[in-house]
């Protein structure tokens, strides 16, 4: 079935399925967001990052308090990362990488095991374009790394730390990936766009 | 304000835990057919109006509708016309919650449920041209204002249709004052209010019914903790009783063509009912 | 409703002044994101009404006592520009009109966002009319909607709506600044064409039982060519996402 592009209050399943940026109301799924649908996979093309269990995220420290500290998710809702979950210290500003371990009702994330990421540089995307920058198995993320010899940590919330080798060329490939991300063929194009521009 | 307007989003600071305890038992009684104080779902509380309360004002009424008072005060100016209007007189109706009527109100200036209110009342009476605003012109260009002020004293629910009944019923108990024009035309004359020029002229009565959706059940005249549980309202102001001359929409909840349809006639079959108590004593 | 006072002709050898037919909308166009900073953007262009919707959130609420620990909360705020209408200079802010019609709009949207999604946040939706031309609130909830979905907020569908008006006994869609004016009646709606719910309705005027039902019936059959156009301004945005990519 071809992709296509389905809007807010368009059906998307004749049955009621928990899909991304959909919801389903007397037995049938509908978008709730602009999605690109195929068969039974949607894909939002725009949407807020909400804090999920398991989900590496790149975040900021916005606070320091006495049980710990407050960092900020690229989200409408903050992590917490406890004293007792950390001996290292942070101060306000420090852009760490966390793990989320526990979301309430309420998306309050509790946060753990913080990496201090320094010197590098730090990107912005729409966090749903995040699963085609790391690519099926990682494939994309590989030869992003393979090409450019940055280091390159995706965090889910859409915020990517880019260290060393040629992060001019890996900042250009992952924007690339973010405005393509829905067209066919978007691996083999990196491919030879970094082939070509490493060249260059 | 802010208990009855929970579910109509205007969250403020209000003991969300108590809310949701009545909101929780009134469901419950609306699920399986009931309402607190036994009535039936499309039947209204005891109704009673009583006219000219007070001498100073022009005319005034107290509409109960079981416990919720709304007082409304009938004030006659001279005022000068709208440009674009220079032979009409002017109307215009302003509610106030007072403190006194709910421990949630809050003094302070209009909030946008007693704006609604003021305006959605203006609305009907406005459109079903129940007051000659052409027989309102002065002889020297200037014209008569009618100014209503309704007054929410207690409120325990639906005051919009207590509060338009209020305004019906004072505005067919109205004095006009005599007006005598001043020898400089520069100067506004004078009223003397005490002195009757006639009784202000009601061609048309409207009434105000209000309508909650609980659950998808839909209920008449609700309470205010019955308002609390409620998902959204619809009000539809009738005049002669066939005419729609005002609707608002008002809370989340969606209603759909027929169901509009369907409050369009339980209003009218209970206009006979509320505008008897509006009329002219 | 105006008065009979110097009121124009508004249906002239049985044609509306402007020449549209009774049921005929006027010229509309959307546009979707047409703002950098906001999270979504609208602009409606509507009979000269022009319009701008812009969308923040779901961000932390201010005050912090207003947060709601079950749902996000809607703050909608429409305003007339002190310069968007052919009369005198207005004022600046929100009048008791606009306050009303602000509430009634947040009502619309408490209604079609997924607002248990995120709670104790808070979603503002702004909406300037910078140029007025009757249906302004229509038009208003309309372009709103789209910066709503621009902005990736999660919606039980794209709203919409129409205002059905009377002229001269007659009943017409759409009601431009004059017909607004003069008419008889006026009945502005927004609906859900999905689930055929009505969730911004205000009348004022004089309608008959059949009248009503028909300004009802020419109102979602307004709503079906609103909505095409707001696919239309969503599909310019984000279709490209699906095109191939040129190098």
């Amino acid at each position: 079935m071809e992709k296509r592009i389905v809007f807010p209050g368009e059906q998307v399943a004749e049955r009621p399925l928990r899909l991304e940026g959909c919801f389903a109301e007397d037995g049938k799924t509908y978008a709730a967001v602009v999605s690109v649908a195929q068969e039974d996979r949607v894909i939002p093309l725009k949407g807020r990052y909400l804090p999920n269990y398991g989900d590496y995220v790149v975040g900021i420290i916005k606070d320091e308090r006495f049980s710990g500290y407050s960092v900020e998710l690229n989200s409408p809702y903050e992590g917490q990362l406890s004293n007792r979950d950390t001996r290292e210290e942070f101060h306000t500003g420090d852009i760490v990488l966390v793990k989320i371990m526990a979301v309430d009702e309420v998306n309050n994330a509790i946060v753990v095991e913080p990496r201090r990421l320094s010197e590098g540089e730090i990107l912005e995307v729409e966090s749903v374009k995040v699963p085609r920058i790391i690519g099926r198995n990682g494939s994309m993320l590989a030869i992003l790394r393979q090409h450019t010899g940055t280091e390159i940590i995706v965090g889910k919330n859409g915020r990517i730390y880019l260290k060393g080798g040629n992060t001019t060329l890996a900042t250009l490939a992952v924007l690339k990936i973010c405005r393509e991300a829905h067209t066919n063929g978007l691996t083999d194009r990196i491919t030879s766009f970094l082939q070509q521009e490493s060249k260059s | 304000m802010k208990a009855t307007c929970q579910k109509q989003g205007n969250n403020g600071d209000e003991k969300m835990i108590l809310n949701n305890v009545k909101e929780a038992y009134i469901t419950d009684l609306i699920r399986k057919g009931k309402r607190a104080d036994s009535r039936a779902p499309m039947e209204y509380r005891p109704i009673e109006v009583e006219t000219n309360v007070f001498e100073n004002c022009e005319g005034s009424a107290i509409a109960h509708l079981g416990d919720t008072k709304v007082l409304a005060g009938v004030k006659i100016d001279v005022a000068e016309p709208f440009s674009d209007r220079p032979n009409e007189g002017v109307f215009m109706v302003n509610s106030e919650f007072t403190p006194s009527a709910h421990p949630q109100f809050e003094a302070g200036p209009p909030n946008e449920r007693s704006i609604e209110l003021a305006r959605v009342v203006d609305r009907g009476i406005r459109a079903a041209n129940s007051i000659d605003l052409n027989a309102l012109a002065l002889p020297d260009g200037r014209v008569l204002g009618v100014f209503v002020d309704l007054y929410v004293l207690d409120h325990s629910g639906n005051l919009i249709d207590a509060a338009a009944l209020a305004a019906m019923a004072a505005l067919n108990n109205t004095r006009i004052p005599k007006y005598e024009p001043s020898s400089d035309e520069k100067k506004r004359g004078k009223l003397f209010r005490t002195e009757s020029a006639g009784q202000l002229d009601i061609k048309s009565n409207v009434i105000a019914c209000s309508f909650e959706k609980i659950e998808g059940t839909t209920i008449a005249d609700a309470t205010d903790e019955e308002e609390v549980a409620s998902n959204g309202r619809l009000t539809i102001a009738i005049a002669d009783g066939e005419y729609m001359v005002a609707s608002q929409k008002s809370g989340a909840a969606g209603f759909k063509r027929q169901e509009i349809m369907n409050l369009f006639d339980a209003a009218v079959s209970k206009y006979a009912e509320l505008a008897a108590h509006a009329k002219k004593r | 409703m105006g008065s009979s006072a110097n009121k124009p002709q508004l249906i002239v050898d049985g044609k509306r002044v402007s020449g549209r037919g009774f049921s005929d909308l006027r010229n509309l166009k959307i546009t979707a994101g047409v703002l950098k900073k906001a999270n979504g953007s609208a602009m409606i262009e509507w009979g000269k009404n022009r319009i701008l919707a812009a969308v923040y959130g779901p961000r932390e609420v201010f005050p912090k006592h207003m947060t709601d620990p079950r749902k996000a909360l809607i703050n909608a705020r429409y305003v007339m520009a002190p310069f968007s209408s052919m009369e005198e200079h207005g004022r600046s802010g929100p009048n008791r009109r606009s306050i009303e019609i602000s509430k009634v709009a947040k009502h619309v949207f408490e209604n079609n966002v997924l607002v248990h999604m995120f709670p104790k946040t808070m979603i503002n939706i702004n909406m300037d009319v910078l140029q007025s031309d009757g249906g302004t609130r229509v038009a208003a909830v309309t372009a709103a909607s789209v910066a709503l979905v621009d902005a990736g907020i999660p919606v039980r569908d794209l709203v919409q709506g129409v205002s059905i008006g009377k002229i001269e006994g007659t009943q017409v869609s759409d009601l431009d600044k004059d017909e607004d004016n003069y008419g008889e009646s006026d009945m502005p709606a927004i609906v859900s064409l999905r689930t055929g719910e009505v969730l911004l309705y205000q009348m004022d005027g004089k309608l008959t039982r059949v009248e009503v039902d028909t300004a009802l019936s020419m109102i979602f059959e307004g709503a079906k060519i609103v909505r095409e156009k707001q696919v239309e301004a969503l599909r310019a945005k984000y279709e490209s996402n699906l095109s191939e990519a040129r190098e």
